[in-house]
């Protein structure tokens, strides 16, 4: 099989502009969160705004990742409140909210709000993330917000306050590499997220991702088809996700290390994934589309007549398919 | 033969420290036997033991050694069974003189250890006891752990079922469980920690129970064995029961009635003995003391029959799967051969929650590769699987699930949002799902269900490969292997009964190494708290037989 050919059907079928509609009801709710954290929080709060995949051009369309930065002003919440009075004043708030139309639940530095399946099946996510300024009045200048974090995050432990982050910064550094490089970066970061799509769970921010695919980028030169630019990416995960010096600076704050967010085991079971994705797919090509499916729900259908293929099964014979135990 | 003895007479008066005090000479037996006597460094004076060489020796008979060293008044140390035999493990070695040179080192070794040294050693060892048949059949009682702690000379029956009788040794053997203790009023003071199967199992007796508190031994290590030595352990109300039992009893004379003598062990343990009464004539006699009549043992030896402690970690003791699995509820969907196997293996790995699906019926050529029995006949293979799991361990609870569950709940209106839905709230009780049933509707069905661990299993065609997916997306993974990766070869199929029931080629042997091999791996990323991963296992017969397992 092709494997370029299969790749960029990959990325084709999961363009988000294909879900137009969920996008559309995605825009809409988090118009309306924005809104009422503005309402409820009045000159406590400077304007939200989106961080998720999509501010950033690396969406897919089988995970929408609407985030939501909260940015609060620094006595927000009394001139001694804490970052988890942040945290939960705004659980409280959403949860009072929007508890009779979603799950409103906390996770690691967000607010997770899962609006409830609506008449055409669809379900909106936002996540919410509280942050708060660093000194009273000063991120209009430097953008720099504290999080809170809810539960153990990689190495970072529960009832931590010490994320500080700079989100716009986040934002730019990746959206500008993945607008500028859209057959490289931008393909590959899509490509990572629908692997990771195909998995339960997984510990890897989608946001760790894309550094990763950035620092594969400008440490090594990555060039040729598709499947050569995304296999040298894996491999460079392979081999230095679990070297001790191996660090992945957040563009917001080069203080944080994104590589913290993952355990030691984790890191490991991200290079032994990467591993045997190179491995599998080197024994056979087909492999390729259970690690990097196409999103079904828009693939072009060949109306090959399968007639007479044996595959299909005979009178006799069983279908390729059949299996035994 | 005599040149065997002179051989082992000349090898013997060689080692150093070592003297003949009585002569070998050979009996009938072609045994060989004399006496010595053994000087070590630390003892100012030589120690002697009888020696017993059989014809076997330098190799052994069955697993213990042909040679013997015995002395009964060494009985109080450590390792010395209770004919004065001292108790040593040596090496292996087929020259004589290599093998006599080794055992009489060990002989000087125990000497130095436990007869000069007294050391002791610090793992429990249960009192040294030989059990005796009654009117020559054995009778053995096995039994496990109770939440209850019994107060010193507490006293009542137990309750036992029968299970399978047996040959042992030469002798028959009666095989029980004892299923309960009930106080002097026939009360239930508290139920065995069996599975519900167990305790369901009728072919119900009655038994009579004392606990001692203090283990019944002389010598430090030997069970007593004369009624007249248990006297110090019991008090009159004892001796009160016993007389009552008999006197209501009176038509089952010369029946047998089991006693069990209770203690504790080290670890909080209790141990149970058994000792074997005959109704009518049991080992008491009334004596008056101090102008009141009451009961003494009289001086009798005891007949002590077998006993066992099967309790969870003694029968699973020598080795399971971890506990993540074995504490875990367990379904296994479809008991082919690949399920039966993989049901057999969780529940004699110390699985005890395993309920089983299947509609289908067990038909004799499938005996051949799963875990059924010809005798068995033709049925359901569900109730089959059950009653041969359920005799495998005592501790597993089985139970069947409505044949018709999946068909109900996957395929009736299957697009229906609600199936999914229903089909992860029915499932939300199990662990862990494995499915086995090699039904690629219900694979699709279970593509994206929430389930909290699902592992499907299949092999293609003459158990080439092996088949694991236990990620998300198991049916797209899977269907890609069969269709575009596999060589799953359907040409060469078994088709005994005309073209509409072809099934794979493959024997117990071919399937069972791939499916222990799967356990094996997922068992050991669970250990290691390893994330799962799909993988095959692929097998090359070219040059002998490999195996590789490839994770995905």
């Amino acid at each position: 099989m092709d494997k370029n050919k299969h790749l960029e059907s990959v990325i084709k079928t999961h363009q988000i502009a294909k879900e137009e509609q969920l996008l559309n009801k995605h825009r809409d709710k988090s118009k309306d969160v924005k809104e009422s954290l503005e309402k409820e929080y009045g000159s406590n709060i400077y304007s939200p705004f989106n961080s998720g995949s999509y501010a950033k051009n690396t969406a897919i369309n089988t995970k929408f990742d609407f985030d939501m930065i909260a940015p609060f002003k620094k006595n927000a919440f009394g001139s001694n409140g804490t970052l988890k009075d942040m945290y939960n004043n705004v659980y409280d708030f959403l949860y009072e909210k929007y508890k009779d139309e979603a799950n409103v639940i906390k996770q690691k530095v967000s607010i997770g709000i899962e609006f409830f399946r609506d008449e055409e099946g669809d379900i909106v996510k936002i996540d919410v993330v509280p942050g708060r300024e660093l000194n009273q009045d000063k991120y209009p200048d430097d953008e720099n917000l504290n999080l809170y974090v809810y539960y153990k995050y990689g190495n970072y432990d529960a009832g931590s306050e010490r994320i500080k982050t700079n989100v716009k910064a986040q934002i730019n550094n990746i959206k500008d590499r993945a607008t500028n490089e859209k057959d490289s970066i931008r393909k590959i970061i899509r490509l990572l997220k629908v692997w990771k799509g195909t998995k339960l769970n997984y510990p890897t921010k989608s946001f760790l991702l894309e550094l990763i695919t950035i620092k594969a980028f400008d440490n090594n030169d990555i060039t040729g088809s598709l499947w050569d630019k995304l296999e040298a990416v894996m491999e460079y995960i392979r081999d230095e996700v679990t070297k001790e010096n191996f660090t992945l600076k957040d563009p917001g704050n080069s203080s944080n290390d994104l590589i913290d967010t993952l355990t030691t085991s984790e890191r490991q079971n991200f290079s032994n994934d990467m591993d045997n994705i190179i491995n599998r797919i080197e024994d056979n090509d087909e492999n390729i589309k259970t690690y990097f499916p196409e999103n079904e729900k828009f693939i072009e259908e060949d109306n090959d007549d399968t007639y007479g293929d044996k595959g299909a099964g005979l009178f006799s014979i069983p279908p390729k398919n059949e299996r035994f135990g | 033969m005599e040149k065997r003895l002179s051989q082992i007479q000349h090898l013997i008066s060689e080692l150093k420290g070592v003297s003949i005090e009585v002569p070998f000479s050979l009996d009938e037996h072609m045994n060989i036997s004399g006496k010595v006597s053994v000087k070590i460094e630390e003892l100012p004076d030589a120690l002697e033991f009888d020696i017993t060489i059989l014809p076997e020796y330098p190799l052994k008979r069955f697993t213990t050694e042909a040679i013997s060293f015995s002395n009964v008044d060494f009985l109080e140390y450590g390792h010395v069974m209770g004919n004065g035999n001292i108790c040593i493990h040596t090496s292996h070695h087929p020259v004589l003189k290599n093998k006599i040179k080794i055992d009489f080192d060990s002989l000087k070794r125990w000497i130095w250890k436990y007869y000069y040294k007294k050391e002791k050693d610090t793992h429990y060892e249960h009192l040294i006891m030989q059990p005796s048949p009654f009117k020559n059949i054995h009778f053995s009682f096995l039994f496990t752990e109770v939440e209850y702690t019994f107060k010193k000379q507490e006293f009542g029956f137990f309750e036992y079922s029968k299970i399978n009788d047996g040959t042992y040794f030469d002798k028959n053997i009666l095989n029980h469980i004892v299923q309960n203790f009930r106080n002097p009023s026939n009360k239930i003071v508290v139920e065995c920690k069996w599975s519900n199967h167990i305790k369901q199992v009728l072919r119900r007796n009655f038994g009579l129970y004392i606990f001692l508190k203090e283990p019944p031994v002389k010598s430090k290590k030997f069970i007593i064995s004369n009624w007249s030595d248990l006297e110090p352990f019991v008090n009159e109300e004892f001796h009160k029961f016993l007389y009552d039992f008999q006197k209501n009893n009176r038509k089952t004379n010369g029946y047998p009635m089991p006693l069990l003598v209770g203690y504790n062990i080290p670890k909080k343990e209790i141990h149970w003995q058994v000792a074997l009464l005959e109704i009518g004539n049991f080992p008491v006699e009334s004596v008056k003391i101090k102008q009141k009549w009451g009961g003494q043992f009289v001086n009798e030896s005891i007949t002590w029959g077998i006993t066992r402690n099967s309790s969870y970690d003694y029968f699973f003791g020598r080795g399971k799967l971890n506990t993540q699995i074995t504490e875990s509820k367990i379904l296994i969907i479809g008991i082919g051969a690949i399920g039966s196997i993989v049901a057999k293996t969780l529940v004699k790995s110390g699985c005890t929650k395993v309920d089983i699906v299947d509609y289908d019926i067990k038909e004799p050529e499938n005996v051949c590769r799963s875990e059924y029995s010809f005798f068995n006949g033709i049925c359901n293979k569900t109730h089959e699987l059950q009653n041969e799991l359920i005799t495998t361990s005592p501790f597993v609870d089985i139970r069947i699930m409505d044949q018709n569950f999946f068909q109900a709940n996957t395929k009736f209106f299957p697009n229906e949002d609600s199936i999914k839905t229903n089909l992860q709230e029915k499932l939300k009780e199990y662990d862990i799902v494995i499915d086995c049933s090699t039904d690629n509707d219900l694979l699709y069905v279970f593509n994206d269900c929430k389930i909290n661990k699902y592992i499907n299993l299949s092999i293609t065609n003459e158990a080439k490969e092996l088949v694991c997916s236990v990620e998300p997306k198991s049916y797209s993974w899977t269907m890609n292997q069969y269709e575009n990766v596999l060589d799953n070869d359907l040409e060469n199929i078994h088709n005994p009964t005309g073209c509409w029931s072809p099934t794979f080629k493959a024997s117990y042997n071919d399937i069972n190494v791939l499916v222990q091999y799967a356990i094996k791996h997922i068992n050991t990323k669970m250990l290691n708290k390893e994330p799962l991963r799909n993988f095959v296992v692929n097998t090359n017969s070219e040059k002998g037989f490999t195996i590789k397992l490839n994770e995905f």
